[in-house]
């Protein structure tokens, strides 16, 4: 089976690890991620800015090892990352920024990717809260 | 057969982008044609109250984009009863023609649906 | 079409749970994440709530969430993450209370 999976959360927030382990086991019993989409505070899991103590999880390091490893598509919502200072090269030029927070694996795009991939997926699970 | 999305707006309009990002979500899929539904439920029902102006909080009126909605062809759009009389709105004119529902006719219409999501 | 419901917060001061079990279909599931396992917590409101409403074997939580909060799990199913793979496939549809 086919799994959209939407993340809501920062990578601080207890849902954003959530989410995580959720996509792996999706993978470990043998279905698919059709797209991984981040929205609202979600875009901040997104981050590379990120620095975790040393003796604490760093959940967004996690992501982007995740999705480099299993070549995921992951789709940052464009407006809601803007809106929260999570920029790549192109937005950071555009809009004259100090900082980039958002290098591959992630890609921003625009809300049409989450239609997308709910319409490709069997499910469209998503993950907010604490 | 495109899969139908219910979309479950549960925040008041001014406390942040959460009701506008919402919003958004119907927004984008009714510019794909998608057979969508909004519902306002809980605090969400306080984006319905006429007259509002939130410029005195210097934020743009979310009520010119809800009217949007059934012009990007959301025309399905709902709100809890139950929600709306706990906040004193059952009797009061609502900003946007929505069709008012009971824990039954909720309960249904969520099962009507192929997907929900509560933002 | 069956649903399953995915609460997150914390049940105190928070009215998803109250409007969840509201719209709560006779055949949908709730599974309790994270800070919504505190309505679990013995002798608690939300607690007398889930047992009024009687979901039987439609009551789920992330064991994991139980565990770290030291809550009794008897009253429930608890899962783990591949269970809640399985159980958001079992269902027709996921829904989370975001």
């Amino acid at each position: 089976m086919k799994f959209a999976i939407a993340v809501f959360s920062p990578a601080h927030a207890p849902s954003s690890r959530r989410a995580l382990r959720f996509a792996e086991a999706v993978l470990a019993s043998g279905h698919d991620i059709a797209r991984l989409f981040f929205y609202q505070d979600g875009v901040h899991s997104a981050s590379a800015n990120i620095v975790a103590p040393q003796d604490e999880l760093d959940v967004a390091a996690q992501w982007r090892t995740f999705i480099t490893e299993h070549s995921l598509d992951a789709v940052v919502c464009i407006a809601a990352a803007l809106r929260r200072g999570v920029l790549d090269d192109t937005e950071a030029n555009r809009y004259q920024r100090p900082a980039v927070n958002l290098p591959a694996p992630w890609e921003l795009s625009g809300l049409g990717q989450l239609h997308e991939a709910a319409q490709l997926a069997d499910r469209l699970v998503c993950f907010g809260g604490d | 057969m495109a899969k139908s999305l219910l979309i479950i707006s549960r925040q008041a309009p001014w406390s942040g982008p959460c009701a506008r990002e919402a919003l958004d979500v119907a927004l984008a899929g009714g510019a794909f044609d998608l057979p969508l539904g909004m519902l306002f439920l809980d605090d969400g029902v306080f984006q319905l109250a006429a007259a509002q102006q939130p410029d005195a909080l210097q934020q743009k009126n979310l009520a010119a984009n809800l009217q949007a909605l059934p012009m990007f062809g959301v025309e399905e759009l709902f709100a809890c009863a139950h929600s709306l009389a706990r906040r004193g709105l059952a009797d009061e004119a609502l900003n946007l023609p929505v069709q008012v529902l009971d824990d039954a006719a909720l309960k249904a219409l969520i099962a009507r649906f192929d997907q929900v999501v509560t933002l | 079409m069956t649903t399953l419901h995915v609460i997150a917060h914390s049940p105190f001061g928070d009215q998803r749970l109250a409007s969840c079990l509201r719209l709560l279909g006779a055949d949908d599931g709730l599974l309790l994440c994270g800070d919504a396992t505190y309505a679990l917590k013995a002798g608690s409101e939300p607690l007398q709530m889930l047992q009024a409403a009687n979901l039987g074997p439609r009551l789920f939580a992330l064991a994991e969430d139980l565990q770290a909060r030291a809550l009794d799990g008897t009253q429930v199913i608890a899962v783990d993450y591949p269970a809640f793979v399985e159980l958001s496939l079992h269902y027709d549809k996921v829904n989370s209370w975001l």
